[in-house]
């Protein structure tokens, strides 16, 4: 079941000792796919920019981060761990700020640098607590140890504060919507598909570790999971900018991993192994499958940013004419993250569903309580992630285009600002689909999205495998079949709806005929003068929804108002900003600010008065020391 | 093998045939009340007829997605019709976990609506979509609560165990849970198929319209099959409902599918009392009313946790 390799390292308390189990497979399949994807689609995105800047540093740092990735993974020793970790942190450091003459880029790398330091202070910590319980460094003498209950609890809310960053938890996700707009969209893809998948990994080793951990853990992972689940894509329906919006749709999908991982901490805390199985391996599932969708949407969105130059959703429109192939490419990545079924997105989510349904009818009161929360989180996230990914797709790809994007004119909008070329060129390139270096990838990750929704039973084996791992349970105890038949059952429904699909297609061609239907235009009320800028924007339509969450969402709105009998000209904007960011970490960390600059005037200016410090602390120690 | 497809024709077929009927019941109903005589009771028939037999007009601004709405939306009808239980008929297709199928299938209908509507880039369809997708979100709440409520009564998570056989029995008990949900759940049917107190599906005014608006762009075939799936849509909904309402089991197929045909009539009848009476509600306060469902279904888990 599990693989140690050795070999010798001459690092304090180091060992180069690897681990292959259940768990680093789900996550190396995600790793290695996704990394492969990204980099040629890397291949064909970076290169206007050959010659013009140093693309051998990105490539070397690119592969730095996927050697950093494996070894974490593997890794079965703390300072190997966190050797590979602060690798991880500082080459993506180095990928985020890739255009770096630009200060909203240099801006997002340091939020990401700082956030990620902060972080790994907490795991030192507890990594320090958990290797002084089980006097040993290397993870699988650890879960052999035993932890008193009120240690294990510590060391798993420390897990959580410091893998949570990493991962995106809800108060402590700030840097990634910096990180994700800013960074080259493949860099974004493997940011979102991978690293923050990191976090969860760590979280996964910790719960695997702690054998026994308090009932309260469960609860609490199942809470996170709501919160950043709801919250995250609340706010992605109250952006404007996509990649910010997808970005905030990773803290939906990582609250729905944590959902599935809480669910299955509280059957192994309540000793309800099917409901474990069925929630860890829901939430790994759920990890390969966001790395597979999220890469997709996010290398698309590269696509239309590389065509447009602009991310900006409601400057875009009727991209569905000129990106006929990466339209469609998007959409499969689109039903796969509203969770709908014949993708992948479903299998995940059924398997989450199916377990809480479980809880309900195994669990206490409090925990038939807690299940029946996360049900309708899932189902209120699935609604709204529906609405958000249909104001997506609808705004940028169909329609008309709202503005004239094409040219110059607009180039300065996005990170290809300095490769604005001759306009002409411009507008010819704009009319052509990406090329195949981009297409390509895209359609190896939309065809492993249909796979595994058509053809689950390739993956579902080695996610409950994992999850069995994570339960501490073999998992030829469990029923598995309960639930492997029904979805043999919904492969089989979705397979007679393909097959109801092309029969009412040959209906639909019986009846209209061979000749060509006529076209107009789209009936307007009898309005003739209709311009492309009355199409209903990304912020309409949303408006409705985050107008009923304004308090949550923090909306801001400015102008609009309409003065006068004859009305002039007016301008309406409206934004959702972070409630975390400006309601915790902005005040907190003013305070902290203005708290040291307090204890810095208190400082005295002698060489000589320290030096008595340091004599007088020597002393101390000293006397209690003789004591 | 004969045994399994017969079933499934005669379920399928009957919500086929069925289904515009009782919006034809419905439209009596109304004009009954307006003291009119109104149009033939098979009217809808009539409709769907003319427009098979119509070609299409596509706008200009349309895409591949435009076409293909209909299409998806009738398909997801036509599955979902082998998974709805009529009264004691039990669905041709059931396992654990069909409701997660079902509504992740509604789901999926809805976003090809949706995108068909901004499709054609009028920002009136617009509305109608972010009206859509908003409702939708409150009124998929509701339903997964009374789920939850119905699973916790009944220890399944299958549609036909859940409202199948176990809820006559709950009914001998009055349980008052029963209440609430059958409460809740009707006013989700109203606002999942955009009748009266959240959408006027008889207005001619496009701004305060939700479905009406958001076909409009759609004509002929394409049409037809989208009205036509509306109203497969309304007999999946009130089959469920009826299913949970029929207090008697008679175990004479033909007495009990006529005790459920003569339900499914009644409930039409409902809705068409309910359409007379009230006006729609103001946009704003539609929530509100889903909201209310919403809370009605929550208090039903509340009483069916506390009985527990």
């Amino acid at each position: 079941m599990e693989k140690i390799l050795l070999g010798s390292w001459a690092v304090p308390f180091g060992e180069f000792s690897f681990k292959l189990d259940p768990l680093s497979l789900v996550f190396l399949i995600a790793i290695t796919t996704l990394i492969l994807c990204a980099g040629v689609y890397g291949f064909g995105y970076m290169r206007p920019y050959r010659g013009k800047k140093p693309l051998g540093m990105h490539a070397f740092f690119y592969l730095i981060l996927a050697l950093a990735l494996v070894l974490i993974v593997t890794a079965n020793n703390v300072i190997l761990f966190l050797g590979a970790w602060e690798v991880m942190t500082l080459s993506t450091f180095f990928l985020i700020i890739f255009n770096d003459e630009k200060s909203p880029v240099r801006k997002a790398g340091f939020i990401y640098l700082i956030a990620s330091h902060c972080a790994t202070f907490f795991l030192f910590l507890m990594f320090f607590l958990m290797a002084h319980a089980a006097g040993s460094m290397d993870f699988d003498v650890m879960a052999r140890s035993d932890f008193s209950p009120a240690l294990a609890g510590t060391i798993f809310l420390l897990s959580l504060i410091g893998f949570g960053v990493k991962a995106g938890f809800l108060p402590t996700h700030i840097w990634l919507p910096y990180a994700h707009p800013e960074a080259p969209s493949h860099i974004s893809a493997v940011l979102s598909g991978i690293v923050i998948k990191m976090g969860i990994y760590g979280i996964c080793r910790v719960l695997w570790i702690m054998r026994v951990l308090p009932n309260w853990c469960g609860y609490v992972l199942l809470m996170i999971g709501v919160l950043s689940g709801i919250m995250g894509v609340l706010y992605a329906l109250g952006q404007h900018e996509l990649k910010k919006l997808l970005a905030y749709h990773s803290i939906e999908n990582i609250g729905i991993i944590a959902l599935g991982l809480g669910a299955g901490l509280l059957g192994r805390s309540h000793q309800v192994p099917f409901l474990a199985v069925l929630g860890f391996g829901g939430g790994l599932l759920h990890v390969l499958n966001h790395a597979l969708f999220k890469g997709l949407l996010f290398l698309g969105a590269g696509s239309v940013i590389q065509k447009t130059h602009s991310g900006e959703m409601d400057h875009l429109g009727g991209l569905a004419k000129t990106l006929p192939v990466t339209s469609v490419l998007f959409m499969v990545g689109a039903l796969s993250i509203c969770g709908l079924p014949l993708f992948n997105g479903f299998i995940g989510e059924f398997i989450i569903y199916f377990g809480l349904f479980q809880g309900l009818l195994g669990l206490p009161l409090h925990g038939v309580i807690f299940c029946s929360l996360g049900i309708l989180s899932l189902a209120l996230m699935g609604a709204l992630a529906l609405a958000c990914f249909s104001k997506v797709y609808g705004t940028i790809f169909l329609g008309k285009p709202r503005t004239g994007l094409k040219g110059s004119s607009h180039a300065s909008l996005k990170e290809a600002g300095d490769l604005s070329g001759k306009s002409t060129a411009q507008e010819s390139a704009c009319r052509e689909e990406t090329s195949k270096w981009m297409l390509i990838p895209m359609m190896v990750l939309a065809g492993l999205c249909v796979w595994i929704g058509l053809v689950p039973r390739t993956v579902t084996g080695f996610t409950f495998f994992g999850g069995a791992y994570l339960a501490h349970v073999d998992l030829s105890t469990i029923p598995l079949e309960q639930v492997l038949m029904p979805l043999t059952m919904v492969i089989r429904m979705a397979f007679l709806f393909l097959a109801l699909i092309l029969g009412l297609i040959m209906i639909r061609r019986l009846l209209l005929g061979k000749a060509p239907m006529p076209i107009r235009e789209t009936w307007s009320c009898g309005f003739a003068q209709v311009s492309s800028r009355f199409q209903y924007t990304s912020a309409s339509f949303a408006r409705l929804i985050v107008e009923l969450m304004k308090n949550a969402l923090l909306l801001r709105r400015h102008g609009g108002q309409v003065a006068g009998v004859f009305p002039g000209k007016t301008q309406l904007s409206s934004s959702v900003h972070d409630a975390s960011e400006e309601m915790i970490f902005g005040p907190g960390l003013a305070f902290l600010n203005d708290f040291s600059k307090k204890l810095g005037h208190s400082r005295i200016r002698y060489t000589q008065i320290y030096l008595m410090y340091i004599l007088l602390f020597l002393i101390f120690l000293l006397v209690w020391k003789l004591k | 093998m004969l045994s399994m497809t017969f079933p499934v024709l005669i379920h399928g077929a009957m919500v086929c045939l069925l289904s515009p009927f009782f919006l034809g019941v419905i439209a009596k109903v109304k004009a009954f009340f307006s003291g009119k005589v109104g149009p033939s009771i098979l009217q809808p028939y009539f409709d769907l007829a003319k427009l098979f037999r119509k070609k299409c007009v596509y706008s200009g601004t349309a895409t591949w997605i435009f076409r293909a709405a209909p299409v998806v939306i009738l398909a997801v009808m036509l599955v979902l019709s082998l998974m709805v239980p009529f009264g004691r008929f039990k669905a041709p297709v059931q396992f654990s976990g069909d409701i997660l199928l079902a509504v992740s299938l509604l789901a999926l209908s809805r976003f090809f609506m949706i995108l068909a509507a901004l499709d054609t880039g009028s920002s009136f369809e617009g509305m109608g979509a972010s009206r859509e997708a908003f409702f939708s979100c409150l009124s998929e709440l509701a339903l997964f609560m009374n789920f939850i409520t119905l699973a916790l009564l009944t220890k399944s998570i299958s549609l036909s165990q859940m409202i199948g056989a176990d809820i006559p029995m709950s009914w001998e008990g009055l349980e008052p849970a029963v209440f609430l949900v059958v409460a809740s759940f009707f006013i989700v049917l109203l606002a999942e198929n955009c009748r009266i107190p959240v959408d006027d599906p008889e207005t001619h005014l496009e701004l305060t319209m939700i479905h009406e608006v958001m076909i409009l762009d759609h004509s002929g075939v394409d049409l037809a099959y989208m009205l036509y799936a509306a109203a497969m849509k309304l007999f999946i909904f009130s089959g469920i409902l009826v299913s949970i309402i029929i207090p008697v089991r008679t175990g004479d197929p033909v007495m009990d599918m006529a005790i459920f045909l003569g339900g499914m009539t009644g409930l039409s009848v409902l809705v068409g009392i309910v359409e007379s009476s009230m006006a729609r509600l103001r946009l704003n306060r539609v929530r509100l009313l889903l909201l209310v469902s919403f809370a009605l279904a929550f208090f039903g888990l509340i009483v069916t946790l506390w009985r527990a």
